[in-house]
């Protein structure tokens, strides 16, 4: 885990990450000031992408960032992995639907948790950034 | 074959070995209850390791001082090294423990080449090198690998212990959860509170996730199949301990326990609990009016 004063940076590589990976989103969120329900909120998102990384591409990384400006707080995180990809990103993000016999909540469940979700994903590269916003 | 360590292996082993072991015990950190048995243990471990450091530089030693092809370490040089890494990582100390321990013999070893006139240092000051860097690496390497074990040896016994299943009552179990729940954890769980159930023919089990940080997908569907399996045995599941922010993060991802009975705190779990089975908690002079009546 490498940290600058604007984020940070945690290497994804088994479960024992996900946890240290939410936890950083977590103290972040804190230290802009958000509160408990975002703070919750992000971390499982967080949790969330952190597993699915580990499930579907065995490691990756996950970025941890101060996205504020004068008007908003804002906390980013952007996840990426070199796996396979998600081969249908529409099915993907649809409630029930799991290739691994998960409840398949884990996407479309994440896209609901925050206030931004973008996700690009191709053989190689698969990069999902979220945020969460809220005014000063 | 060198001369130089040839006398440093034979004639002058004692003088340079006492120069690296006092280097040593300057260098090592302030136990002042360490036993004397102690002492004298690292005194002999170190002696065999100077004795097969040299044993490998004078038998070692590649035909060719620029082949970088280097040989194996020698057997009994690598398990040596191993227990002198490996005992530092086991009592908690910092790496730096045996790895400048190593080094204080090679700077040693370095001056004496350096002052030794008839040397032929072209061949012998890059294998000097690339022997200890070799040894330097092993030491770390094995320096992590026992940590790491020592890691995993502690996180199993610690998931041993935060797995227990308490009788609350009679047909009452609780399960107080804290920590992170993984896969491996939650089939721990599972078969704990299945074990117990059959065992104490509980009628109900009490989930308490206060101490679960997060509910995630993952989690929620390990907790989901437990209650489940305990379904089937005739057993009714109370959740409780689901913080707000939890609450509020679970129904955004969307996740329903259906038909699972949850309260927001443990003590209204157990009174739940406590109706299920057709019992309550009653103030004692309530119960010795209605005895007295």
């Amino acid at each position: 885990m490498t940290s600058t004063p604007f984020g940070q940076r945690v290497e994804i590589g088994d479960a024992a990450d996900i946890v240290t990976a939410r936890r950083a989103a977590r103290e972040l969120c804190e230290r802009l000031g958000f509160g408990k329900a975002d703070q919750t909120r992000l971390a499982t998102a967080v949790s969330e992408l952190a597993r699915n990384v580990i499930q579907y591409a065995g490691t990756g990384h996950c970025l941890i960032e101060d996205g504020s400006d004068a008007l908003n707080r804002r906390i980013q995180v952007v996840v990426e992995d070199q796996g396979p990809g998600i081969a249908n990103l529409e099915q993907a993000l649809t409630y029930g639907y799991s290739t691994s016999g998960g409840l398949g909540a884990g996407l479309p469940g994440t896209r609901r948790l925050v206030d931004d979700f973008q996700i690009e994903s191709a053989p190689g590269l698969t990069r999902i950034s979220i945020a969460l916003n809220k005014p000063f | 074959m060198s001369s130089l360590f040839d006398d440093l292996r034979h004639s002058r082993r004692s003088a340079i070995l006492d120069e690296w072991l006092s280097a040593l015990r300057a260098g090592a950190p302030q136990h002042t209850d360490a036993p004397a048995s102690m002492l004298a243990r690292s005194d002999t471990e170190a002696q065999a390791l100077y004795d097969a450091i040299l044993d490998a530089l004078i038998e070692h030693q590649p035909a060719d001082s620029r082949s970088t092809a280097a040989k194996d370490t020698p057997v009994n040089l690598t398990a040596l090294l191993r227990q002198w890494s490996a005992e530092p990582a086991r009592q908690g100390l910092s790496p730096a423990q045996p790895i400048s321990g190593l080094l204080a013999l090679k700077r040693i070893l370095l001056r004496e080449l350096i002052a030794s006139p008839d040397s032929s240092r072209d061949t012998e000051l890059p294998w000097l090198e690339q022997l200890f860097d070799s040894l330097a690496l092993l030491t770390f390497e094995t320096f992590g690998e026992t940590r790491e074990r020592m890691i995993a040896a502690q996180s199993l016994s610690l998931m041993e212990l935060s797995t227990p299943v308490l009788r609350l009552w009679h047909r009452i179990l609780l399960l107080p959860l804290v920590g992170v729940i993984d896969t491996q954890r939650a089939r721990q769980i599972t078969e704990r509170l299945l074990e117990a159930i059959v065992q104490h023919e509980a009628r109900v089990s009490i989930l308490d996730l206060t101490g679960v940080p997060i509910i995630d997908t993952s989690v929620a569907q390990h907790l989901m199949k437990t209650i489940d399996a305990t379904r089937l045995l005739g057993t009714r599941t109370v959740m409780t301990g689901i913080s707000p922010e939890g609450a509020q993060t679970l129904t955004k991802l969307g996740i329903r326990f259906g038909d699972v009975i949850s309260r927001a705190t443990l003590r209204a779990g157990i009174a739940e609990a406590l109706l299920m089975v057709d019992r309550r908690i009653a103030p004692v002079e309530a119960r010795r009016a209605t005895g007295g009546a």
